[in-house]
Order: structure tokens, then C-alpha cells, then sequence
């Protein structure tokens, strides 16, 4: 009885870009390739290409997200789109204008595509259901449901250090239950196989059924290091640090902190992940973020390449479409 | 014809109407031969051959071979007025009730303002009077404004015509308050219908604690926060001797809570939504805000377990839980939705697919929105209230009488329809095709 997806065509080709749900591993995998080959734009002198030249990107931000933003504003301008920045929070739908007429109002200027970023769950599953048809929607973060284009650079970077995901264990630690980023990259490694995703906080954090998303809880951490390949912390906000969630910064450091002497539980040639921004000693300690196992800056350079990626193959999707 | 008799003929139709030995329903055979009843205002429907009647001088009516059954009465459904009109009026959602088989409905007193002072219950009574549909009996709200602070004048609100009181979705967390609103509906034996709904646990949440809401990113209704409230309820029901209905269960642990507390020998009742007897967690999937729903709809063993509540008789009546939206209230994110489905144009053929679909026998599916309902009620079922039904008639998508944009998606193979009603000995036609002589 459900709906619809909005997100594939019939032929299960990209028209929205919303989460990971119904994607296959060849759609991924085809997404990180056109990723590989569009990296290297960003170490050229000229560091754009024109794939999306003449159409016009609208990031519609209705939460506030500096680095977010200004990546997806980036990635775009690197395919010579034209890029519009609209703050919502302080704007029109704060004043009790509804978001679908917020939506009218951005498509009558002529947008090819919203990139979205939304405080609710679900909202840009809503967007992309209500806006225009000619408008593609790319999520940039909806409520703790879904941020697929994270998820994917989180992928795209681990596939560079370990390229079988079907050898590869994973620990997510800290905060699931509040994070559209663990919801997404729990997501994309199930898809690409991999062997086994362990989830360790404490309960509070982690869903009881964390098993539907592909997830194995484990209690302890330095059990849960033991043989991983990849190791992602999640940023642990402050406002769950002050409730009944953690007592502490220091008690949850204590226990889930990503220190040296911990690291060296995993595997010798761990990478060590982390969304960002970083909670320097409470999910990880300094010399662990800066170390040689680190991958977190990395991580930041390959959400260009996945945002050129994913943008222009939902226009390209398009254009193949309406020329058909 | 629109002629109220004291006595007439319903002829030709199928025998839902007169009771079995043990006063319970009697077996419903909707394949059974027509037959010709005698409806009297003053004597339960009884089968015209070997009454010994003579109808030659009495008023009748063709039921076109149609299954008659006791007027139905609704122990929840939102009616809206007062309040914005785009999301229904007493006239549009009486009528939408009538034609679902409802010859009464307690009105939930969520309404703007709430049901909490004798000038609302008289205006819903007397605009409900004009609608010439169902009948309303306000549920009084238990506290001023359902803000759960000063309790409302109960007694007076009682006299004003409220059936019964209650605090509609609005937990309340204050268990002094509610101890002593109990004790006093008691001094006055104003029946409660009240949630089981922890004030603190799960009121920020849109969907049931579990996969899909843990999927979905949604913040979670966990089940505890119905069972801690009802076991509240029943301890406080022990503390003031309140009769305590309790509305619109949700879970499979609640059900054995309630199993517990009746076999202790509390008399405690209970009822569902319709929608809770085919809806899961699976339905919302994909953020699908028509199963945004104030009471969650929970796994496919809480189904299960209310169903069997149901059939077994543990959970005593179904009510509607209708909740007409306009069609704005739905577009928004899903946590953002106004939650609710307008479950009435849809309720009859959900009733009669319970058999099928959830193993409820027939007989048990009118009784829980017949004989038990009005028993939850202290009242009985009029004998002249009478619906006829077409069981097999397929549903038709353009037949809508709610003004809900928000109407309960069901299963298109579902059957029946609501050709005319008697209430109060008034012939009410829904159906050009079956009308009075």
C-alpha cells in the first residue's frame, strides 16, 4: 500500500537524488565511478567542467549548515551551474509561509534543481513528491532520516583505501538514533556487501531494532575494534551531552572515545572516519583525528567529487529522458 | 416518505436484527432467505410470521433484500464543530456517520473551544439536531480547555447532554489531577473515556517505536507509553471506583493488561479504531502521511492482538477514530502532519470485511458497535433505530459524505454499502435504489 518512490524512474534510472532506499549496488558503484572521474577536476588550474553550464542549483536551506552549503555551492559551480543560496530559517517559511508555497516561489524562478537541507524526516521526499516535475531534488539532510550525498562520500573514501567491501568490518560509533549520517552510511555499506557493521553506544544512542538498518549492536567498544577495517565516529551534538542521553562529555569519552590505545585494537591498517564537525574529546581524541590513520579531511575533498557526481547524473537522467 | 412510526413493516430483508437467546447477536447469515420484521419503538425487532400481528393498517418498508442491523453507535469520532469548517461540520460528518451505519456518536470534545462549557454542548446538540443524521452525544472535556489543570463542571456538562467525559488526545500528566477527576466523574457516575497515553513518554513522537519509524528517522511512540498509562488508569480505578472505558488501544501488551484487569474482576472496557484492525507501521513506510495517525499503528503482532481482542471479546467495541483533515493538514513533512484519518466513508465495508480479513465473526464485528458500545454508555440501542446494509455492493470511490481529504485508504476488494437507515422510526434513504414505498 505504500507509495511510490519518487526517486527512480521506471527504468530505475536517478530523478531525484533522496536516500538510499531502492538503489542497487550497480547504481552506487556508477555513481562512485563518475565520481573517480570527476575528481581530478578539482586538482586541475581550471577547476571546472561544463556539464551543467547554463542550469541553475537553488540550495534551499531551511537549517542552518555552513559546511553543507557550501560543498553542494562548490560541486556545482565545478560543473558551471548557476548557484542561488537561499537561508530559509530566518526567511518567508519562518514568517508562517507554508513550504509548498515557499516551493512555487523558488520554481518560478526557473530552478533545474533544489538541493535540500530540512529540519523534519522525510521533507525531501515531500519536496521532491510536491515541487515541479522539471525540478530535481537533491538531499542534503532531512530531520535524522537520511544524508545520502554523505553517506556516498563516506563510501567513495573507503572504497579508495579498502576497494572489497565484502571483506570489510565497520564500526559506527555514538550517536545512531539522532543521525541521518548513520541511517545513510549504515545504508550504502549494506548495499555494497559489506561483511559486518557494528554499532556501539550506549543504549540511549542506538536503536533497540538497529538491526533494520543492517546494523549489529555491540556494548563494548574495545570488542567492537578488534579486526575492524573502517572506524567512523558521529558527531555526538551538545544538547544530548546536558540530558538523560549521556550523562557527560567525559563520561562518554571514557567509554566510547576513539583514543591511540584504543585504535591500536583494529586493524594495523584502520582508517578512521568522522562526518565532522568534530567533537575533539568526546568522540575522538585530537591526536587520533590528526594521526597518520585519519582520513577525516579526505573525507571533506571527496564530497565534491560525489555531489558533481550525483548532480549531474540526475540532470543528465533528465535530459535523457525528456529527449527520449 | 419521511414519516416517523410507532410501529412498521421492514420487509424483505435479511435477519441482523433479532437477538439470539443469550441476548447477544444472533447468527447473521447474510445469504439467508428475506424475511419480513416488525420494527416497534416499544419492543425489540422481532420476526413478523407467528408474531400474530396483523400489518395490514401498519406503515412498511422494502429493504430490497438487504441485511438489517441495529443502529450503530460510534464511541469516538472527531466531528470538528465547532471549529474550522474546512476540516467537516456536524452536518457534513453526522451524515458521513449515518451513511457508515451510526445512528449515534459521541463527539470527541477536542473541538474549538473544547467541549467544556454548556454553550458548546448546546450548540453542537442543536446543530447536530438540524443535520437530521446521526445523533451526538458530546463527550465532555475533563478539564477546562483540555489544558489539564482545573477540572470542567461535569455535572452541569452531564445535564447539558454530555454522555461522558474525556480528555480527547491530550495526555494528561498530572496523576493527582486525573485521581481526583476520576473520583469526582464517580460521585456522579459520568462515565470516562479516556487513552491510555503517558504524558512525558512518546508525546513527541509521530510513529511506533520500530523498524520503520527507526528506518524513517522518526521520532518513536514507544509501546510502554500506552501500558504504563493504563496501568495508571486501572490502579486509579481501583483508588475511586470511576467507570473507565478506555479509548482507542493500540498494542498486543495492552490487550493482555486489559485481559488482567477484567479477569481481576475490574470493569474496565475498552475499544479500537477500525483502522487499527487493518493498519501497520508498514503502511506509513516512504513517509506516507495518510497513516499519520495519533494513536500509532504498531506491529503486525499488535494486529494481530487486537483482532483476536476483538473477536474474543476482551476488547468490547470498534469506533470509528474518524479524523477529517482538509487536504492542507497533509502537506507538510510527515512529523509535521496534522495526524488522523477520516475513517467514516470507508467504516462500513472494513466492518463487514473483519470476518475475512481478521477472523472476527460477524455477529461479534455489530456487536462491538451495536449492543456494546451503547452498554460502555449505560444506554441501550433504540428499537427503532435499524440500518440496512448491502453487503456485496462494491465500494464506489465517489460516494464521500465527510468532508475529510484524509479518508482511510482501504482495501478495494472491501464490500458494502449503507442504503437507508431507520432512526428513531424515521426512514432516512441513502440509496435511490432501495427506497420507501
Amino acid at each position: 500500500m505504500s507509495l511510490p518512490h519518487p526517486q527512480l524512474d521506471r527504468d530505475g534510472r536517478l530523478q531525484h537524488f533522496l536516500d538510499m532506499d531502492g538503489l542497487s549496488r550497480e547504481t552506487l558503484t556508477e555513481i562512485l565511478d563518475t565520481a573517480e572521474t570527476l575528481a581530478p577536476v578539482g586538482e586541475r588550474r581550471v577547476r571546472t567542467v561544463p556539464l551543467l553550464r547554463g542550469r541553475t542549483v537553488a540550495n534551499l536551506f531551511f537549517e542552518n549548515s555552513t559546511r553543507t552549503r557550501t560543498a553542494f555551492e562548490l560541486a556545482a559551480k565545478r560543473l558551471s551551474a548557476d548557484v542561488l543560496n537561499i537561508d530559509l530559517v530566518s526567511s518567508s517559511t519562518a514568517k508562517g509561509e507554508s513550504l509548498l508555497d515557499t516551493l512555487r516561489v523558488l520554481e518560478a524562478l526557473q530552478a533545474d534543481m533544489f538541493v535540500v537541507r530540512h529540519p523534519q524526516s522525510g521533507a525531501a521526499r515531500f519536496i521532491a513528491r510536491h515541487a515541479a516535475p522539471s525540478v530535481a531534488v537533491i538531499n542534503g539532510g532531512d530531520g535524522q532520516h537520511a544524508h545520502p550525498t554523505q553517506g556516498l562520500l563516506d563510501v567513495f573514501t573507503i572504497r579508495r583505501h579498502k576497494p572489497d567491501f565484502t571483506q570489510l568490518v565497520v564500526v559506527l560509533i555514538g550517536d545512531i538514533v539522532h543521525s541521518r549520517v548513520a541511517r545513510s552510511d549504515l545504508a550504502a555499506l549494506s548495499i555494497l556487501g559489506a561483511a559486518e557493521i557494528r554499532v556501539v553506544g550506549p543504549r540511549t544512542l542506538v536503536p533497540a531494532d538497529v538491526t533494520a538498518l543492517g546494523g549489529r549492536f555491540m556494548p563494548n567498544l574495545d570488542e567492537a575494534l578488534v579486526g575492524a577495517d573502517v572506524i567512523m565516529g558521529l558527531r555526538l551534538q551538545r544538547e544530548r551531552m546536558q540530558g538523560a542521553a549521556v550523562p557527560s562529555s567525559g563520561e562518554f569519552f571514557r567509554h566510547y572515545g576513539l583514543t591511540r590505545e584504543r585504535l591500536s585494537l583494529a586493524k594495523p591498517d584502520a582508517i578512521v572516519m568522522h562526518p565532522g564537525p568534530t567533537n575533539r574529546g568526546v568522540e575522538i581524541a585530537g591526536d587520533v583525528a590528526d594521526g597518520p590513520q585519519s582520513v577525516i579531511l579526505e573525507q571533506v575533498t571527496a564530497g565534491l567529487a560525489v555531489r558533481m557526481a550525483v548532480m549531474s547524473m540526475v540532470l543528465g537522467n533528465r535530459a535523457a529522458s525528456n529527449a527520449a | 416518505m419521511s414519516a416517523t412510526a410507532q410501529r412498521l413493516i421492514l420487509r424483505n430483508v435479511i435477519d441482523g436484527l433479532t437477538t439470539g437467546p443469550d441476548g447477544g447477536q444472533a447468527s447473521i447469515d447474510p445469504a439467508g432467505a428475506p424475511v419480513e420484521l416488525l420494527i416497534d419503538r416499544d419492543a425489540p425487532p422481532r420476526q413478523l410470521a407467528g408474531s400474530g400481528i396483523d400489518p395490514t393498517d401498519l406503515p412498511s418498508i422494502d429493504g430490497g433484500g438487504g441485511l438489517a442491523l441495529p443502529g450503530f453507535t460510534d464511541l469516538y469520532a472527531r466531528l470538528r464543530e465547532p471549529g474550522p469548517s474546512r476540516r467537516g461540520t456536524l452536518a457534513t460528518e453526522c451524515r458521513a456517520a449515518l451513511a457508515a451505519g451510526f445512528t449515534r456518536v459521541c463527539a470527541a470534545p477536542d473541538t474549538e473551544p473544547a467541549i467544556d462549557s454548556t454553550a458548546t454542548v448546546e450548540l453542537v446538540l442543536r446543530h447536530a439536531a438540524a443535520a437530521q443524521a446521526a445523533r451526538v452525544l458530546p463527550i465532555a472535556a475533563l478539564t477546562v480547555g483540555l489544558r489539564g489543570e482545573a477540572l470542567a463542571e461535569l455535572a452541569t456538562l452531564q445535564r447539558a447532554g454530555c454522555i461522558a467525559a474525556g480528555h480527547a488526545d491530550v495526555a494528561l500528566g498530572d496523576t493527582r489531577l486525573l485521581h481526583d477527576a476520576m473520583a469526582y466523574a464517580a460521585s456522579f457516575d459520568i462515565p470516562l473515556i479516556l487513552r491510555a497515553q503517558d504524558a512525558r513518554l512518546g508525546t513527541q513522537g509521530c510513529a511506533h517505536a520500530g523498524p520503520v519509524a527507526t528506518r524513517l528517522g522518526l521520532r518513536a511512540i514507544p509501546i510502554a507509553a500506552e501500558t504504563i498509562a493504563l496501568a495508571r488508569l486501572i490502579e486509579l480505578m481501583h483508588e475511586t471506583g470511576a467507570r473507565v472505558h478506555v479509548s482507542r488501544l493500540s498494542s498486543a501488551r495492552a490487550v493482555a493488561q486489559l485481559a488482567e484487569a477484567r479477569a481481576a474482576g475490574l470493569p474496565i472496557t475498552a475499544d479500537v479504531g477500525i483502522a487499527h484492525l487493518y493498519f501497520t507501521e508498514h503502511d506509513l513506510d516512504g513517509f506516507d502521511a495518510r497513516f499519520a495517525s495519533a494513536v500509532p499503528f504498531r506491529a503486525a503482532s499488535d494486529r494481530q492482538a487486537l483482532r483476536r481482542g476483538v473477536a474474543h471479546g476482551t476488547i468490547d467495541a470498534i469506533c470509528s477514530d474518524h479524523a477529517p483533515l482538509d487536504a492542507d493538514a497533509l502537506l507538510a513533512p510527515f512529523p509535521q502532519v496534522e495526524p488522523g484519518l477520516a475513517t467514516l466513508d470507508a467504516f462500513l465495508p472494513m466492518l463487514l470485511g473483519l470476518p475475512a480479513v481478521a477472523e472476527v465473526p460477524l455477529e461479534r464485528a455489530v456487536q462491538a458497535v451495536t449492543t456494546t458500545p451503547a452498554r460502555v454508555l449505560g444506554i441501550g440501542v433504540p428499537n427503532d433505530d435499524v440500518v440496512l446494509v448491502a453487503p456485496d455492493r462494491a465500494m464506489d470511490p465517489d460516494r464521500r459524505f465527510s468532508a475529510g481529504a484524509n479518508g482511510a485508504v482501504a482495501d478495494p476488494a472491501l464490500t458494502g454499502a449503507v442504503t437507508g437507515v431507520l432512526i428513531g422510526g424515521e426512514w432516512i434513504s441513502l440509496d435511490n435504489d432501495c427506497a420507501p414505498r
